[in-house]
């Protein structure tokens, strides 16, 4: 194909996907407006199942197949890296020296660990009622966790990481939302049905049916995929050394 | 709109400049102090956003960035003390007077509240604000000087 | 007035945004990055979207980074010992 030809070609297709822009945003409802057809129908589907926060409602219920999908992304991404990020052959591993953090930053460290910890879990636990949910809060929970690299070292963190935990506890949670799944399947319903479990008092933490659950499960497998993806991040940077060739 | 919205907006405006301008701009050493600086001005500016929707819920945002920004600054120190080293860097005048500030919309915001669990939680978000804020400056400013390659 | 609001979310996040793309250092771009989360947080706030907001925060705050600069660390470390090895 001859340059002219391929710069036509993008031409024609850059026009194309122009004009097609150009039609999609004069039919949108206008900024702000009071008009929401499909936010209305989520809200009634989302008090309809006692679901305080209509997003939750969204990411956990009404589409929660497309959230298993998010997930098995995420599950796939750190997989690569643990591949890409592996001990090649030619490389060997150092013990990092251990490193002296002013005392002030290492007290800060040990008491923002927990605060962050359980506020990963109430991130976590409140995703059906208020902003937040699995996602947020497992992010919070693990970077709390390299707190302990932060202010300490590298070795205090690996004391209290087992790597092969967490990376169970990545596949097994992965496993849980789709055994919740296919728990509505063998009740005689569909994939991911929100029908098993009731739907309890509106506005309590035991509210929305099995949105909690699924919410949990999505908080363990991001809290172990983060700690497992640093931790292969860490390994390089700290740890693995190339050896000399020759 | 109220006048909530317009303290929000006056931060957001005037801390979000600021911190665009240290962080690019100038060596190194303030671009760190800028980035621990943003923290602390802007958290205050979620918590008058909270109070002027009048939503509550909406503080969640200021009690995560008030327990990760310091974090993320504590990065930087950590992992760029190479970089720091013998310069530094500093604004002690400028951090006391960003944590008066937050301390400020944060007893105005509790004074609103009344006793009670929300009380709490902002007393929490304000002690974590400025006590990370401080303690990641004095990370910047040679915390991590015993730290060798780990 | 609450457009005001959003146009200064919306300018802080485009004037940020472009600053972090004209930086030439990763250490650097790391740095003005950080911040472009969370301004992108309170614009999202802005546009009542704080599920959203709370997820920007969360990766952008800390973990984007720390990815960044352990990579950074990385590539000096083994530069420094190619240099060291000649």
């Amino acid at each position: 194909m001859s340059r002219r030809l391929r710069l036509w070609l993008l031409a024609v297709g850059g026009a194309g996907l122009a004009a097609v822009l150009a039609a999609a945003c004069l039919e949108l409802p206008g900024f702000g407006g009071r008009s929401h057809p499909y936010g209305t129908r989520a809200v009634r589907a989302s008090l309809a199942r006692h679901t305080a926060n209509t997003i939750a409602s969204v990411n956990f219920d009404q589409r929660a197949y497309d959230t298993l999908g998010e997930m098995s992304i995420l599950f796939a991404a750190v997989l690569g890296c643990v591949v890409l990020l592996r001990q090649a052959r030619d490389e060997h591993r150092e013990r990092p020296r251990p490193a002296q953090v002013a005392r002030p930053v290492r007290r800060y460290a040990l008491l923002v660990v927990p605060a962050a910890l359980v506020c990963g879990l109430y991130i976590v636990a409140h995703g059906q009622l208020s902003p937040g949910g699995g996602f947020q809060g497992g992010v919070v929970a693990a970077t709390a966790l390299h707190l302990l690299y932060l202010g300490a070292d590298y070795r205090a963190l690996e004391r209290v990481r087992p790597l092969g935990a967490f990376e169970a506890t990545d596949a097994l949670s992965v496993c849980a939302y789709l055994v919740l799944g296919l728990a509505g399947v063998l009740a005689g319903t569909a994939f991911l049905a929100n029908t098993l479990l009731p739907y309890g008092t509106f506005n309590t933490l035991s509210s929305g049916g099995f949105v909690p659950l699924l919410n949990a499960a999505v908080g363990m497998e991001v809290a172990s995929a983060v700690v497992v993806l640093l931790a292969n991040f860490l390994d390089q940077a700290v740890e693995i050394v190339e050896e000399e060739a020759g | 709109m109220n006048g909530w919205i317009l303290a929000a907006t006056v931060e957001l405006g005037g801390g979000g400049a600021a911190a665009l301008w240290g962080v690019t701009t100038g060596p190194t050493a303030r671009r760190v102090v800028a980035q621990n600086l943003t923290t602390a001005a802007l958290c205050p500016a979620l918590l008058l956003l909270a109070q002027g929707y009048g939503r509550p819920a909406y503080v969640d945002l200021a009690l995560l960035l008030a327990l990760l920004g310091p974090v993320g600054t504590l990065v930087f120190a950590r992992l760029l003390h190479e970089d720091l080293e013998g310069r530094r860097p500093s604004a002690w005048g400028l951090t006391y007077a960003v944590a008066g500030v937050g301390a400020a919309v944060v007893i105005a915001l509790c004074a609103v509240t009344g006793p009670g669990r929300a009380m709490v939680k902002l007393l929490v978000i304000g002690a974590l604000l400025i006590g990370g804020n401080l303690i990641a400056s004095r990370a910047l400013s040679g915390g991590f000087r015993g730290v060798l390659g780990g | 007035m609450s457009d005001a609001l959003i146009l200064v979310a919306l300018l802080l996040v485009a004037a940020t945004a472009t600053a972090a793309v004209a930086q030439r250092d990763p250490a650097r771009q790391a740095l003005v990055l950080s911040v472009l989360g969370v301004f992108l947080a309170v614009l999202f706030t802005v546009l009542q979207a704080p599920d959203v907001g709370l997820s920007q925060l969360a990766v952008g705050a800390a973990l984007t980074p720390l990815l960044i600069m352990l990579s950074v660390r990385k590539i000096r470390r083994r530069r420094r010992d190619r240099d060291g090895a000649r």
